[in-house]
């Protein structure tokens, strides 16, 4: 790693002096499972990182307030998989945390970073997605709240402004119930990033919701609206006809974890496969 | 580029230091602290060879700058000698024969601690995942799994 | 003075050198600091084949400790050269890089991260040059040469990328006569060791003008006089000490860096550490890959009539030991089996990509894929059984196979029986499922030397110098066995010295499943001089010999003290007539088979059973024999399922690194792996004990894709069995039907 300046911040107040103040020239730290390895491989060469782990309004904290779960920055995923109520109200999510790396990295990995760092494939992307995850957003000019499927820009692109920060993933408590599958294809069964990676929610309204990761410039989500693919009897034909028709908005691309053709195929084969599974599971419910 | 004081406590003993902002928390145990167990392989946290405890959690030292383990508590492999004894894990390992090269061995001893503290009775899913960060070449697997069973039933 | 013989030898004895790896005090290269150690980094190019036009030094040199920077110009006119067979190697890159991560310069500082700051700042103006990146443009006319025919001088092939042309048979192909032809075309991937320790090499000078070297190589004697020879310094000036090896699998058989750090070490006058990243290691070594074309002629009731043979096997940019890989295995080609007519012609081209060395199997993998498909396919055509079909063609004990060579020493069809019935081969397969066997073989050394010298001390208690690297298969533990046994003193009072040129005898190598029979003889037959001086002691005091080694040693040495040296040799000698330099010394036969589940859907292969056997003579150590097999059935899925270096058509590797060259994890494993062992005493080392330890991943290929077959019906001939390949040709097999 070639050398920079380390800043620990205390406040929030302190780590938009930062932010502001260093702008480009700054990368923010958590978990430091993506942003260590990029100042190894010299991808990141900021002149400043500033850790955000002693900010004392974004301690690591699962708050559930009214109708929505909390999660703070610094949280993670490990802290996450241990939380009761999340696994109650989102298990997809705590399914999806838990393809992420190793027990090594959930320790340390953050939700936030691996929104934060955008990949196409992030692992937790589409439960967040599926389940209409928000992100609050803050700077020395005030807060705001944008919903995670504007917050991707594109590849390792947020809507992040100079000087800002997120502060916490804001997770809504469902009223009804939903039977929710989270799925994804890797080139062998231990630790790997994903081919291609979705969530499946199937509310019991009718409403079915797909989110995907791995086959675009940014994880995606879709809804289905008329209830065919949440209902048990609808025949497997129109169900494809409606996934096909959903799965348009994929753009999927050929790289060294697999080709176009493959993630296309797989798209289709694991849809079905997740949205059987959620049907199941709000049976079950 | 300046240094960064950092009080930090190693296998029990609080140290005093200086480190530069871009040395790993794997650097430091190593090369400061001669601390040389802990082993460097793919230094991306693919492999679990760097693997240490941080205020009892399991981590890829690789990972974490070791300015970040200021007032932390690190354990490395070192600090698992009880009385200058092999603890009752790495007998296991002894044991069952999972230990050829070496090299990987520290990584899944640490890996395999701080499973067995959290869950003291892993069904062997339970150990595969949880060393699932930790690469053998030398495909090891099956002897490490059954010494970290054995360890666990050993502990009833 | 022999115990009784099982009290030691066949048992599990806890691995010698164990405790120290537990406990993290073991000292591989790179835990060794040396005082005012310089540490050392590499400049490498972006680039596969590439043309250097300048290289500027100056910003690095600015850097705050940096002490040295070598590149071609700093060394010697012309450079030299090294290597285990041929001398082609440069110290670094001299007008051209020939891979992609073929060194350019060195930088030597203060610090590790003065000496990587340093490297960064190295400019170097480069051209990419059109490159052989596989073996079509090997064989190509057009393509640019990869080594100067100069380098080649007396070589009739040097104006080709043609390294060596190598024919073996017998027989009358062209005459044979058979009910069935099959034929076909395999290939098989570029795949790297992965050794968890990276590649780590240290030179420091001596204050007589020479140099000791450290690095965990399997090899020191060789390395000892390459070092001399490239420095110009006789043996006995340079010293080369072998910590054992995190792991080395053939990578670390051969010199790469260490002339390098020699140079640097003498230039400084100081200590000098080169530790490679992982993705340096991958650049460094690989397995040679390749593509078989083979014909194989049954008759109808499935007896093999004839077997022909063409392969291409793609060599790095210098030769390593690779053409050894391409003869040694190549000269098996046709498998353990009885074939009345052979023909097999194999060409070892060379390539601008990593030197491909020796990788546990040493080519057996490849030429095995091969066969074992064929089998699988003719039994399909034939409707005859997949294990029927070897029992009927593989070769019986005692049987010249290869005519005139070493006879087939092992009941080969009790293994595949073993095989056979512990993965319920005949009971009904669940739907979706599939079974797949295959055996290999591989010819164990053929010539080699190892010397041990074992010391028994006037306490009773004994030091074994033997030069055999302990890379993980507990050789240590083995020779003490052996040296426990054979002089009947407890294991715990035996201490084994190895790695040191200085102190211990020539070895040959670490290589080819060797050790237990070529060191393990050494030992035995030193400990054998030391029993018949103690008869003689025992006579000369008028002693009863049967009154024990202690008391003898303690009336001999009671006023002045000493020692009791054996020297115990072991030797195959060099035949010039023969093909491979000698005869096999034994075989390593084994035996795969495979239960899979396949997802159709996504391809995805779930290994249900995966069951091991290998025919070892003797085990030694039953535990260290599984360890080994149960290793190398682990590594050979990697190969089988998940491994293979991508290129692109630069030719740099798209993979480096552990993030996107994937090898098996816990969650890899079949859900039950079962290794077995045949034990008939048959074998030439001590207790008649053959080598182990390759045998676990030479036939995993083979076996899976057989099983997939099953499972599936569609046949694949390239690897690995990637679920996106699996599914491909699942596709292209309905297409087919449709």
């Amino acid at each position: 790693m070639q050398p920079f300046s380390y800043a620990r911040p205390a406040t929030l107040a302190e780590a938009f002096v930062l932010l502001d103040e260093h702008g480009d020239d700054a990368c923010m730290l958590a978990g430091g499972t993506d942003v260590v390895v990029a100042l190894r491989n010299r991808t990141l060469r900021p002149k400043v990182v500033i850790d955000l782990k002693r900010v004392a309004e974004l301690q690591p904290a699962i708050t559930e307030a009214g109708p929505w779960l909390t999660i703070t920055a610094t949280t993670t995923l490990a802290e996450i998989d241990e939380d009761q109520r999340i696994r109650a109200h989102h298990p997809a999510l705590i399914d999806a945390a838990a393809t992420v790396g190793s027990a090594q990295i959930r320790n340390r990995a953050t939700l936030t970073g691996n929104i934060c760092h955008a990949s196409p494939a992030a692992d937790t992307a589409p439960a967040l997605l599926a389940y209409g995850a928000i992100v609050h957003l803050a700077s020395a000019r005030g807060t705001r709240r944008v919903d995670l499927e504007e917050f991707f820009v594109g590849p390792r692109k947020t809507v992040l402004q100079r000087g800002e920060l997120v502060t916490a993933i804001g997770l809504p408590v469902a009223a009804e119930r939903r039977g929710a599958t989270f799925a994804r294809i890797t080139r062998r069964r231990g630790v790997d990033l994903a081919t291609i990676s979705l969530c499946c929610i199937v509310e019991s309204a009718g409403r079915t919701v797909l989110a995907y990761g791995a086959v675009g410039p940014r994880p995606f989500v879709v809804a289905d609206e008329s209830g065919l693919l949440a209902d048990p009897s609808a025949g497997e034909e129109a169900k494809d006809e409606v996934l096909r028709h959903l799965l348009t908005n994929a753009s999927p691309i050929s790289d060294v974890r697999g080709s176009r053709e493959y993630r296309e195929a797989m798209l289709l084969v694991m849809s079905r496969r997740a949205l059987r599974q959620s049907i199941e599971r709000l049976e079950a419910a | 580029m300046s240094s960064t004081p950092i009080r930090v406590t190693v296998n029990g003993v609080e140290r005093e230091l200086e480190v530069a902002p871009n040395a790993t928390l794997l650097d430091f145990v190593r090369d400061r602290l001669q601390l040389t167990g802990t082993k460097e392989c793919c230094d991306l946290g693919e492999c679990g060879a760097c693997t240490v405890l941080v205020d009892g959690r399991a981590v890829n030292s690789c990972l974490m700058l070791a300015v970040e383990a200021d007032t932390r508590d690190v354990t490395t492999i070192e600090g698992l000698v009880e009385n200058g004894r092999p603890n009752a894990l790495q007998d296991a390992f002894l044991d069952k024969g999972a230990v050829q090269c070496g090299f990987c061995i520290p990584g899944q001893v640490m890996a395999a601690q701080y499973l067995l503290r959290r869950n003291p009775h892993p069904t062997l899913a339970e150990v595969r995942e949880g060393l699932s960060g930790n690469l053998c070449r030398c495909g090891g697997y099956v002897q490490i799994c059954e010494a970290v069973l054995a360890a666990s039933e050993a502990a009833t | 003075m022999s115990t009784d013989p099982n009290v030691v030898i066949g048992t599990s004895q806890r691995r010698a050198g164990g405790l120290a790896r537990v406990l993290g005090r073991q000292q591989f290269v790179g835990d060794i600091a040396l005082e005012r150690m310089l540490h050392v980094k590499l400049v490498h190019l972006d680039c596969g084949h590439a043309r250097i036009l300048s290289i500027d030094t100056n910003a690095a040199a600015a850097v705050r400790g940096v002490v040295s920077i070598l590149t071609s110009a700093d060394l010697p006119h012309p450079m030299p050269r090294f290597g285990p067979v041929h001398d082609d190697r440069p110290i670094l890159a001299v007008e051209e890089t020939k891979y992609h991560g073929q060194p350019v310069a060195a930088v030597a500082a203060e610090t590790k991260e003065g000496a990587e700051a340093a490297a960064d700042l190295v400019r170097v103006e480069y051209e990419a040059l059109r490159g052989v990146y596989t073996v079509a443009s090997a064989l190509d006319p057009e393509s640019p040469l990869v080594q100067a025919p100069e380098l080649r001088s007396d070589d009739p092939l040097r104006h080709t990328n043609v390294l060596r042309e190598l024919k073996y048979g017998w027989g009358e192909v062209e005459a044979a006569k058979a009910d069935l032809v099959v034929e076909n075309s395999y290939a098989f991937p570029m795949v790297t060791h992965f050794a968890i320790e990276p590649h780590a090499f240290i030179a420091a000078p001596n204050d007589d003008g020479g140099v000791v070297i450290w690095t965990a190589t399997q090899n020191p004697f060789q390395m000892q006089r390459i070092i001399a020879r490239v420095l110009g310094l006789p043996l006995a000036r340079v010293r080369v000490i072998s910590p054992d090896p995190g792991g080395a699998f053939g990578g670390k058989q051969h010199p790469k860096y260490e002339p390098l750090v020699a140079f640097l070490a003498l230039k400084t006058g100081r200590p000098v550490r080169l530790l490679l990243t992982l993705e340096e290691t991958f650049q460094e070594v690989r397995r040679t890959s390749c593509e078989i074309h083979v014909r194989t002629g049954f008759q109808a009731d499935g007896t093999i009539s004839f077997q022909d043979i063409q392969s291409d096997f793609l060599l790095g940019a210098y030769a390593d030991v690779a053409e050894r890989v391409v003869a040694k295995s190549n000269y098996l080609a046709c498998g353990p089996y009885r074939v009345p007519n052979a023909r097999i012609a194999v060409r070892a081209l060379l390539s601008h990509t990593t030197p491909s060395t020796a990788f546990r199997g040493f080519g057996t993998p490849q030429v095995s894929w091969a066969h074992e498909s064929q089998l699988d396919d003719a039994a399909r055509r034939l409707g005859m059984d997949r294990v029927e079909i070897r029992l009927r063609n593989l070769a019986r004990k005692g049987e010249a196979f290869v005519p005139g060579d070493t006879p087939c020493d092992g009941d080969w069809a009790e293994s595949v029986r073993k095989a056979a019935a512990a993965i319920g081969w005949g009971s009904p397969v669940a739907a979706g499922r599939g079974r797949g066997l295959a055996v290999a073989i591989k010819a164990s050394a053929t010539t080699g030397a190892s010397y041990s010298i074992v010391r028994l001390h006037w306490d009773g208690s004994a030091t074994v110098l033997a030069g055999t690297s302990d890379m993980g298969q507990g050789a240590r533990t083995v020779l003490a066995q052996v040296a426990a046994h054979e002089l009947g003193i407890p294991i715990d009072s035996i201490n084994v010295v190895m790695g040191d040129t200085a102190t211990v005898p020539f070895d040959l190598q670490t290589s080819a499943s060797r050790s237990t029979v070529f060191m393990g003889q050494a030992v035995a037959r030193a400990c054998q001089d030391i029993n018949g001086q103690l008869e003689l002691i025992a006579a000369d005091l008028g002693l009863d010999a049967k009154v024990g080694v202690v008391e003898l040693l303690r009336a001999r040495f009671s006023e002045v003290r000493g020692e009791v040296i054996g020297v115990g040799s072991y030797r195959s000698e060099y035949q010039p007539g023969h093909p491979l330099g000698g005869r096999p010394s034994f075989y390593e036969f084994t035996c795969t088979a495979s239960e899979v589940e396949v997802d159709q859907g996504t391809g995805e292969i779930l290994l249900v059973r995966h069951v091991t056997v290998a025919d070892v003579g003797k085990a030694l150590n039953p535990q260290h024999v599984e360890m080994q097999d149960e290793g190398a059935a682990v590594m050979g899925l990697g190969h089988t399922l998940m491994e293979h270096m991508l290129l692109d058509d630069s030719g740099r590797i798209r993979n480096l690194g552990a993030l996107d060259y994937r090898i098996p994890t816990t969650k890899d494993l079949p859900l039950e792996m079962h290794s077995l062992v045949v034990e008939n005493a048959d074998g030439p080392g001590p207790y008649g004990s053959k080598g182990a330890g390759e045998g676990g991943l030479m036939a995993t290929a083979p076996a899976v894709a057989s099983a997939v077959t099953e499972a599936t019906g569609v046949v694949i001939r390239d690897l690995p069995l990637t679920p996106e390949r699996v599914w491909r040709a699942l596709q292209e097999g309905a297409a087919r039907l449709a």
